[in-house]
């Protein structure tokens, strides 16, 4: 068990595997330390059931009453974090994410633009491969065109796509990174639709495929069940000098390095820095804007299903769906919401589990039930609707008074959706009804609010009292600490977050490595 | 490593689970548990027998296929590795105490209403009683949330009725696995 490391990852999900990835291949020693177990591809059996290994059991989160995000559905557990059941939807954030405060007054602007973080975008997906067609995605900003070919339809996805084409509306094969073909070794996925349970083939891009063999590789050590609880400091305490964490047997340890990548789920980020106060720090680490914790946003989603006199095919394909629209991706309507909203189509379902077939009519029970069962299995066809959430101070991550096992103050979120984000959701519904009846839906209805893809908390910034880290990820106040992850987003777009949560982690990793000596 | 093709392993979809048959622990099913009566670890008789019911008036089949084996299976185990959907709904573990309690809060709630216990009630005063607890708390009821726990059975029963791969042939659709789950 190391007690030095040059540099220290806390978390092996998407931002952690890239940062080990590109800091070991420069030949640093990294030691990464994750809470959870050491998952392998081979441990990603096709059940909703097991897959809820995958899952946090305790929570580490206490929720206030206003809206749930749905930590520990939305989290995860192990090697690949939260990336190991996501579903693997990567469009691209638009320019206008980027520069929303300057261009409409609204929101929080990066300090950053599109053109700045897309060489990243690029790499990222010729690195771990992602399929679409670039050109049919009308709405996507300027990039590589896609390495692999799009993902095929299935019959829900033709039946969807002339919904939206009835409605004048514009679809494209979704991107995703799944591979259509074999791509560097790794195998094309056999469209069976259990993406959220993990894909143990090494299809879907996760970091079990990609970022974490590599680093393993160049030689990073990877320490599961080892839960990180604070981060020290050197008696200057302007310098992190390592971090606490406790293993599985619930002993203490300490690992000393010269660098501390914060890249655990953001709400534990957030809880992390908090726990980490000391004299200097009161309100805990990084936190000398009072901003660690605020700004916390979702996606408010919702998932739409129709019941359609053919055979929709619905265990086919992926999780993630077939189609997308981004026609309502626009910011600005005359008298209506401000921010983004996009649509996806023709997502594979199985009979159980949170989103599974039983639980979209969660009303039904007894002969009912299983009556509708046999139908939706055959003729039931989905869509989701995402829409921006906006970055409000009030929607924040506290420290709670109730501890964990470890005697860890939980996290508290106090959280309620945005009014323009609560806006956009109606409107998605109503509007994805339409094209539900459009595509020859005979019975049409939606799921509740969700909550998807959690992102703040830890924005970055230009200005020192008005953010947490810089464009790079590291934190004003301490120069070699570094937040991986969707936290240091300072807008939430409406686009699925992970490949712009890989390409700043892969820009922050390099300007690290580049920046070794002098930080 | 990665798996070039789907690796199919005999089994069920919902895997084969430590439980004891006459002082043996063997590996089963939770369908092949209950036919074999095997022993309950956590529950007692009368909780067994109130939510094999509760259960198997949300979801027809789910007695048989073992649902009451399964929860009680999963709630011996520590509480991250369990299989219950539970641990999305930010429950404290341990789960025991959200099933016990919610299992006292039905019959309870039964003998008010009926003044029988929830299993000597025919089908169609289960469904009303159903129907009042899965919208709504009623206010007679001393629990968990009602509708969580109307809809944690629900989900638990859904497990074990269609979630597996017979559940799956039941309704006629491939299951598909790229691997099947393994025996815990």
């Amino acid at each position: 068990m190391n007690t030095e490391t040059e540099i220290v990852i806390v978390g092996a999900g998407a931002a952690g595997s890239v940062y080990a990835a590109i800091l070991a291949e420069a030949g640093k020693s990294v030691t990464v330390l994750e809470g959870g177990p050491p998952w392998q591809l081979t441990d990603l059996y096709s059940s909703y059931q097991w897959s809820r290994r995958l899952k946090w059991a305790e929570p580490h989160v206490e929720e206030r009453p206003g809206d749930s995000l749905w930590f520990n559905f939305n989290a995860g557990r192990g090697y690949g974090g939260a990336a190991l059941h996501h579903f693997g939807v990567w469009p691209r954030f638009h320019e206008d994410d980027f520069k929303e405060s300057t261009l409409y007054g609204k929101g929080i602007d990066w300090p950053i633009e599109y053109q700045d973080l897309r060489p990243w975008y690029d790499r990222v997906q010729a690195d771990i491969g992602i399929a679409g067609d670039a050109k049919a995605e009308i709405w996507r900003p300027e990039g590589d065109p896609y390495p692999l070919p799009p993902v095929p339809r299935f019959a829900q996805g033709d039946m969807l796509k002339k919904g939206f084409e009835a409605r004048d509306m514009h679809v494209a094969p979704v991107p995703v990174t799944v591979l259509t073909q074999p791509y560097k070794g790794r195998s094309a996925c056999l469209w069976d639709g259990w993406c959220e349970a993990g894909c143990p083939i090494g299809a879907l891009g996760n970091p079990l495929v990609e970022y974490i063999p590599r680093a393993e590789k160049a030689g990073a050590v990877l320490q599961p069940n080892s839960r990180v609880t604070r981060i020290l400091t050197d008696k200057s305490e302007r310098r992190a000098t390592g971090v606490e964490y406790y293993d599985a047997q619930g002993d203490r340890h300490e690992l000393h390095a010269e660098f501390v990548v914060l890249a655990a789920f953001g709400i534990e980020n957030c809880r992390i820095l908090l726990n980490s106060a000391s004299n200097r720090h009161p309100d805990g680490l990084a936190n000398s804007s009072g901003l660690v914790g605020t700004h916390v946003m979702s996606h408010a989603s919702a998932n739409l299903f129709g019941m359609f006199d053919a055979e929709t095919q619905n265990h086919m394909g992926l999780t993630g769906g077939q189609i997308i629209n981004q026609d309502r991706f626009g910011k600005v309507r005359k008298d209506g919401p401000f921010g983004s909203r996009q649509f996806i189509a023709g997502l594979a379902v199985k009979p159980n589990d949170l989103l599974g077939i039983a639980m979209t009519r969660a009303d039904l029970f007894g002969s009912p039930l299983d009556d509708f069962m046999h139908r939706a299995v055959r003729n039931m066809g989905t869509m989701v609707t995402v829409s921006e959430d906006q970055p409000l101070r009030s929607n924040r991550i506290e420290l709670s008074r109730h501890k964990d096992a470890q005697g860890f103050p939980m996290a508290r979120i106090v959280y309620k959706t945005s009014p323009d984000a609560k806006a956009l959701w109606h409107d998605g519904v109503a509007e994805g009804k339409e094209i539900m009846a459009a595509a020859g839906a005979k019975e049409i209805w939606n799921g509740p609010q969700g909550a998807q893809h959690i992102m703040g908390g830890t924005l970055m910034g230009e200005r020192a009292d008005k953010s947490v880290t810089n464009k790079y990820s590291q934190t004003h106040d301490i120069d070699n600490l570094f937040i991986g992850g969707a936290g240091v987003f300072p807008t939430a777009s409406a686009a699925n977050p992970t490949f712009t949560l890989h390409a700043t982690s892969m820009m922050s990793a390099e300007y690290l490595r580049d920046n070794f000596d002098s930080l | 490593m990665i798996t070039n093709r789907r690796s199919f392993i005999h089994g069920t979809g919902l895997g084969l689970m430590s439980f004891t048959v006459a002082g043996s622990a063997v590996l089963l099913s939770p369908r092949d548990a209950r036919a074999k009566a095997a022993d309950f670890r956590v529950l007692n008789d009368d909780e067994v027998e109130l939510l094999e019911t509760f259960a198997e008036a949300l979801v027809p089949g789910s007695r048989g296929n073992g649902v009451a084996h399964f929860v009680d299976q999963q709630l011996s185990v520590d509480a991250n590795d369990a299989l219950l959907m539970i641990k999305y709904f930010n429950v404290r573990p341990p789960y025991v105490d959200f099933y016990r309690a919610g299992l006292t809060a039905l019959n309870d709630y039964s003998h008010k209403v009926n003044d029988k216990p929830f299993t000597g009630l025919n089908d169609e005063a289960k469904n009303a009683l159903i129907t009042a607890i899965s919208g709504a708390v009623p206010e007679e009821w001393a629990g968990p949330p009602a509708p969580l726990f109307y809809l944690m059975v629900r989900s638990d029963a859904v497990d074990v009725a269609y979630g597996t791969v017979e559940g799956f042939e039941r309704l006629g659709v491939p299951y598909m696995a790229h691997i099947l789950p393994p025996r815990q």
